[in-house]
This record gives structure tokens, C-alpha cells and sequence, in this order.
């Protein structure tokens, strides 16, 4: 039996009224990756971030294997979160020794791993530009270079190929085998079933808010009498997605109010549309 | 705090104040605007005025002057200052200064001001009809009126000799002895001060503020509305730390401003008046103890509230028109502390938010170290710098500072 590396037990999380996470128990395993699959609002981003300790669990807990909260041990996490987060004035290779001292962890050894993933990705000589003039998959393989820098135990990516161009997701795929190859787990969330498919070790379905199914491509097909990965999502999944449950809470009473004032109302038929507006 | 915590303060904040000199805008912004702002405000300014002043010298203005028995030596003082003139016979008015039938002429500019001149026995009267929105008329109004006074006063000469009496000893019986500059016993060092504490405690509060805005927002809102905030987030740094590196990176920026900014007004200072005008003031160590104090807790207040208010917007356009209106907030208090008298000032005015450190330095800076101004000020201040920093934790504390508009 592969050693559990982080769990989540009981795990509620709520934005306002809204509960965006309901009862989510999951345990990860060493030397696994993890597809966590799911539409847009499912919740999939809102997990990473409570497994990255950005979130507080509203209930329940989120731990690593020595039983410390994640917030607490960030430095056994790799993140590569859907935005990558560089600092487009800062190179590649600072955006990257940035993190790495945030780390503690020397230059140099941060070097010779970026340069050994760099080599990989196919990055090594765009290491000293400025991520200003990046591409979507520049951008994306040098956020994993960054998160795979300091040696992490567990490797998060949210989205890592949402936008990337076919040549460049691919590196990123067999970039995420080969870590897993070497013993490294990944958790790797994306709303490609296919993807999850070629990719994951296991996948975890999510929908609205609540982990549907958690298993191998196999199991997922024979829990539910489906031929394929499609049709078993689909059968997970019938109740209609909700909406994005962070986006809730973003305006002030007073900001929405405001902006509704100036906010004409929408037509509900040709003859109400105003010309002139 | 940890080294580890060191650490990490420190890698912030090298990160944030690299990324934020390779902004050549910022650079400008913080370096060269500071330190070029008073020396072009103070030499260019008087250069343009002077050189204004040279064009409206050099002009050739009109003037008529109505008049039954004009002095003839008035009118060669009037023409020796470059006004051209035309007699007319005085018109049927009430009063010299009514305008009368000659109001559309001096409006239009045909002549560009008009002198009403009657002789009553041994006085004159006068009258001078000019447009106050035309240079023209205002320049030929203040030429006419310099040549009357010299004249009345050549003419008061006369009339106080015609009378057997001293012209001296009949205008000025009573004179100053001596130099008048000897009669002030503060010493130089203490007039610099002086002179220094009614503007340098405004500049301080002023650009402290303005100056920290815009790193401020950059350090916050902008790095949640480019996305950049969420892999910070994760990792592993506490969001205290997190706020004392932005901190430092933003008082650093800051203070290179402000400091430069002070150099630049020192210099154009210097350079404008003679250096007798200023100097150095003169300070005990306890006073400059003090100063230094007072703007450190100052700093600590007025940057934690800015990248407070900065971390609660969620974007970087929502974050400005926070922070720039808010700069009333510093603005006003600073405005009335200059015309409070710090003789014998109340003890409660130095408990006051903002006014109570710009106060302190003005009290400082004129080497005044008065123990009861001092406890009230330190202690308020501290009290109002752990608020500021207090609330800048909350805000850096805040779970949906993860969540980017982009």
C-alpha cells in the first residue's frame, strides 16, 4: 500500500452562504497523479487551493503525512496555479530563483534542477528573458519549472495545459509521466476527460461542490456500466452546474447596487430594444 | 523573528523593489520628479517671471489723460516711463473715478487706461480708469501710479523745504538704530529651523503619501489583478511576512522619494536666496533622535494604510481612486498644522492622527524637545502605527485576496 502523503478529511468550505465544498474525503498516495475532473465551478480550483493552504477548511482537515496542516508545511507543494503568477519585469530563471529562496533553498541547487526540467521543456535558453514576451506555453512550462524547482513532494497544477498549443501540452503531459516515474506525485486538475485519461494514475470526479467518483479509468467504467470515460462523467454529473461559488462574494452591497443603477435592463424581446442605448 | 522569517522579508522585498526599478516610468516617478520638482519650480519660475516681466517692461502704452492744468514736470515723468499721451478736457462726472461716457473705450483697449487729473488750489485730485483682466491696463495703471507717488513725494520735499524745516527729521522722527538683523538674538541655526519646519514636515506628510501609492497598489492590487498573488500564496511565507516584505520594499521606494525630494528643495533653496538665507539647523542629538523617529513611525502608519486599502481593491483602478482622494486625509491636517502656533500649544493637538508627527517635527526641527509633547506623540503615534499595521494584517489575512479579476 502506497503512503498516503496528504488527506482531506471531512473538509467543508464555505463563501458566504454559499458551501463550496461539501464533506470532501480524499486521500492522496505517494507516486501517483491524480486527475481531479470537473466543469467550471465545480470546485476543482477551490480544492487545490485548500490542499495548497490558501484556504482555511470552513470544517474538517487538510494534512500531510507527518499529520501537520498543510499551511504549515508549503514547502513539501510545488503549485502551478491556472493564472502561472510570473512577474513579467523578472526573468524566467528569477521568477523561479524567487520562489526557490522563498523555499530556502539555495541558488544553486535550484539551478542545476531547473536546468536539468529546462533542458525537458525545452526552456533552457529563454531562462534569461524577461517573461514579458512569453507565450501561453512559455509562461506555463516556466510555472512549472518554478514549482518543480525546490524539489517538492507534491506537485499541484491547476489547468496545466488549458491554452497551450498541442506540441506544448504534450511536453507538459510526458513531463508530468516522467515525475511520477521518478516517484513524484502529482495532483492535476483539468476539465478534459481525456486528458485525465492519457495523464492520470486515478481520477476524481467533481460536481458541484461534491466528489462524485474516485478511481482508475477502470474502475470509473465498471462502477458505472459505461463504455466510456464520456458517458460515465455524464452519468455522474446530470444535475445542472452551478456557477462559479468564489465569484459571490466579490462586490460590496453598495458597489453592485451602484452598478445596477446604471445598468439598463436587458430586452426580453425585439420590440423592447432601444436603438439609442 | 525566525532567520527563516528574515529570509524571506528580505527576498520580498529585493523582489519587489527590483521589479519595480525596471519600470523606467517608475524611476522617473520616484527619482527624478523628486529631485527635479523644486529646483525647476524655484529657478525656472522666477526666470519665466522675470522675463515676463522684462515683455510687459518694454511695451509702449497709451494713456489719455484728461486734464484742465496738467504739471508739466509730471508729464516728463510720465513719458520717461513709456507711456504715450493725449490731453483731453476733463468730462462732467460726479466723481473722478466714474466712469462715465469713457467706459467703452478703456473696456475695448483704444487707450489703455485713463488719468483724471484736477487741481484744487495747493492738492490735487486723481483718478485712474483701467480693465483689471488686461495686462496692458494693469501695467499702464502700475506705471501711472509709481510716477504720481514720485511725484507727490518730490512734491511733499519741496513744500516741507519752502517751510524752513528738515526734510529728514519731518518724515522719519523715528528710526532704527543699527543693524535690524542684529536686534533678533536667535542664532542662525535656530532661524534655519525655523525656517525649515514650515515647509519640511508638509513635504514629508505630502509625498510620503503620494509617493507610496503607486508601489503600494503595484505590490497588491496589481499583483492580484495580473494573478501573480495566488502562487505567492502558496508559498511558504505567512501573510506577515508577506506584509513586512511589501513594507520594506514600499518604505524603501518611499523614502529614497522623499529624501530626494528634500534635496532637490534644500538646493533650490540654496540656490535661489543667498546663504545667509538658510542654513543648517542647528540640532541636539536627542532632537535628531526624534526626527528620525517620528518619520519612521509616520512611514510605518501611513504605508500599512496604503497597502491595506491597496490589498482590499480588487483591481488596480478600484485600488486608485481609493488612494487618491485619501490623500485629503493627510492633506488637510498637514495645511492646518502650519498655522498652529507652537507657543504654548495645547498637549491634545499632539495626540492627533497625522498632526501629531507633523507637529513633533516642527517642534524638533527648532531644536524644542519638550518631554510632555514628546511622551503624547510617541505613544499616540505607536498606538495609530499598530492600528495601521493591525489593519494591514487583517487585509493580507483575507482568504478572497486569492481570487483575481483577471
Amino acid at each position: 500500500m502506497p503512503e498516503t502523503l496528504l488527506s482531506l478529511r471531512g473538509v467543508t468550505k464555505n463563501f458566504a452562504e454559499v458551501e463550496a465544498l461539501k464533506r470532501i474525503d480524499l486521500e492522496i498516495h505517494s507516486g501517483e497523479i491524480v486527475g481531479l475532473v470537473g466543469s467550471n465551478g465545480a470546485g476543482k480550483t477551490t480544492l487545490l487551493r485548500l490542499m495548497a493552504g490558501v484556504y482555511t477548511p470552513s470544517n474538517g482537515r487538510v494534512e500531510l503525512s507527518n499529520g501537520r496542516p498543510v499551511e504549515e508545511m508549503r514547502q513539501e507543494l510545488g503549485v502551478v496555479p491556472e493564472s502561472t503568477g510570473l512577474y513579467s519585469r523578472l526573468t524566467a530563471w528569477e521568477n523561479i530563483r524567487y520562489h526557490s529562496r522563498m523555499h530556502g533553498v539555495s541558488d544553486s541547487v535550484s539551478w542545476a534542477r531547473t536546468e536539468k526540467f529546462a533542458e525537458h521543456l525545452d526552456m533552457k535558453d529563454n531562462l534569461s528573458r524577461h517573461t514579458k514576451g512569453f507565450s501561453r506555453g512559455m509562461r506555463q512550462k516556466t510555472a512549472l519549472l518554478r514549482a518543480l524547482a525546490h524539489g517538492p513532494n507534491i506537485l499541484l497544477l491547476d489547468e496545466p495545459t488549458a491554452g497551450l498549443d498541442i506540441t506544448s501540452a504534450r511536453t507538459v503531459r510526458a513531463l508530468v509521466r516522467q515525475l511520477r516515474d521518478e516517484g513524484g506525485t502529482v495532483i492535476y486538475s483539468t476539465h478534459q476527460l481525456a486528458e485525465a485519461q492519457q495523464v492520470c494514475d486515478r481520477i476524481v470526479i467533481i460536481h458541484n461542490g461534491e466528489i462524485r467518483a474516485d478511481g482508475s479509468p477502470g474502475e470509473l467504467l465498471s462502477s458505472t456500466g459505461t463504455e466510456n470515460l464520456e458517458e460515465a462523467y455524464v452519468s455522474l454529473t446530470l444535475d445542472q452546474a452551478r456557477p462559479r461559488q468564489e465569484e459571490a462574494d466579490k462586490e460590496g452591497a453598495l458597489s453592485s447596487w451602484w452598478r445596477r443603477l446604471f445598468t439598463p435592463r436587458t430586452p426580453v424581446s425585439t420590440r423592447e430594444v432601444n436603438e439609442d442605448e | 523573528m525566525s532567520e527563516g522569517s528574515g529570509r524571506r522579508i528580505r527576498a520580498i522585498a529585493k523582489k519587489e523593489v527590483v521589479e519595480f526599478a525596471r519600470d523606467w516610468r517608475t524611476i522617473i516617478a520616484i527619482i527624478v520628479i523628486p529631485l527635479l520638482m523644486f529646483p525647476l519650480l524655484f529657478i525656472l519660475f522666477p526666470v519665466l517671471l522675470e522675463s515676463e516681466a522684462a515683455e510687459l517692461d518694454a511695451l509702449e502704452l497709451n494713456v489719455v489723460i484728461q486734464s484742465e492744468d496738467f504739471p508739466l514736470n509730471l508729464l516728463e515723468n510720465i513719458t520717461a516711463v513709456s507711456l504715450s499721451t493725449s490731453f483731453e478736457a476733463l468730462p462732467n462726472v460726479s466723481s473722478l473715478s466714474e466712469p462715465g461716457n469713457d467706459l467703452e473705450r478703456v473696456r475695448n483697449g483704444s487707450t489703455d487706461a485713463l488719468l483724471r487729473f484736477d487741481s484744487q488750489n495747493e492738492t490735487w485730485s486723481y483718478a485712474i480708469l483701467h480693465l483689471s483682466t488686461s495686462e496692458r491696463s494693469n501695467e499702464a495703471r502700475y506705471r501711472l501710479l509709481t510716477t504720481l507717488s514720485e511725484w507727490e513725494d518730490s512734491e511733499v520735499r519741496e513744500r516741507i523745504t519752502a517751510s524752513g524745516l528738515d526734510v529728514n527729521e519731518t518724515l522719519d522722527p523715528l528710526r532704527w538704530d543699527g543693524d535690524i538683523a542684529q536686534g533678533d538674538v536667535a542664532t542662525s541655526g535656530e532661524q534655519a529651523g525655523m525656517v525649515l519646519s514650515l515647509f519640511i514636515p508638509l513635504v514629508l506628510a505630502i509625498w510620503t503619501y503620494s509617493s507610496a501609492i503607486q508601489p503600494s497598489i503595484d505590490m497588491t492590487a496589481g499583483e492580484r489583478e495580473r494573478g501573480t498573488l495566488e502562487a505567492l500564496l502558496c508559498l511558504p511565507c505567512t501573510r506577515i511576512e508577506l506584509l513586512m516584505g511589501k513594507w520594506v520594499a514600499v518604505a524603501t521606494i518611499t523614502g529614497i522619494g522623499v529624501v530626494l525630494q528634500i534635496c532637490g528643495l534644500l538646493f533650490a533653496i540654496g540656490y535661489l536666496a543667498s546663504s545667509s538665507f538658510i542654513g543648517l539647523p542647528k540640532l541636539s542629538i536627542a532632537s535628531v533622535g526624534l526626527i528620525v523617529l517620528s518619520i519612521l513611525l509616520f512611514a510605518v502608519m501611513v504605508v500599512a494604510f496604503e497597502l491595506a486599502l491597496a490589498m482590499r481593491s480588487h483591481s488596480v483602478k478600484e485600488a486608485g481612486s481609493i488612494l487618491a482622494p485619501a490623500l485629503m486625509l493627510i492633506l488637510f491636517p498637514a495645511l492646518f498644522t502650519q498655522v498652529i502656533n507652537l507657543d504654548g500649544i495645547e498637549g491634545f493637538w499632539f495626540a492627533i492622527p497625522v498632526v501629531n508627527i507633523l507637529l513633533a517635527l516642527r517642534e524638533l526641527l527648532m531644536n524644542r524637545v519638550i518631554t510632555e509633547h514628546v511622551l503624547i506623540w510617541v505613544v499616540s503615534s505607536v498606538v495609530y502605527a499598530s492600528l495601521a499595521a493591525y489593519y494591514a494584517s487583517r487585509q493580507f489575512s483575507r482568504e478572497d485576496i486569492v481570487t483575481s479579476l483577471s
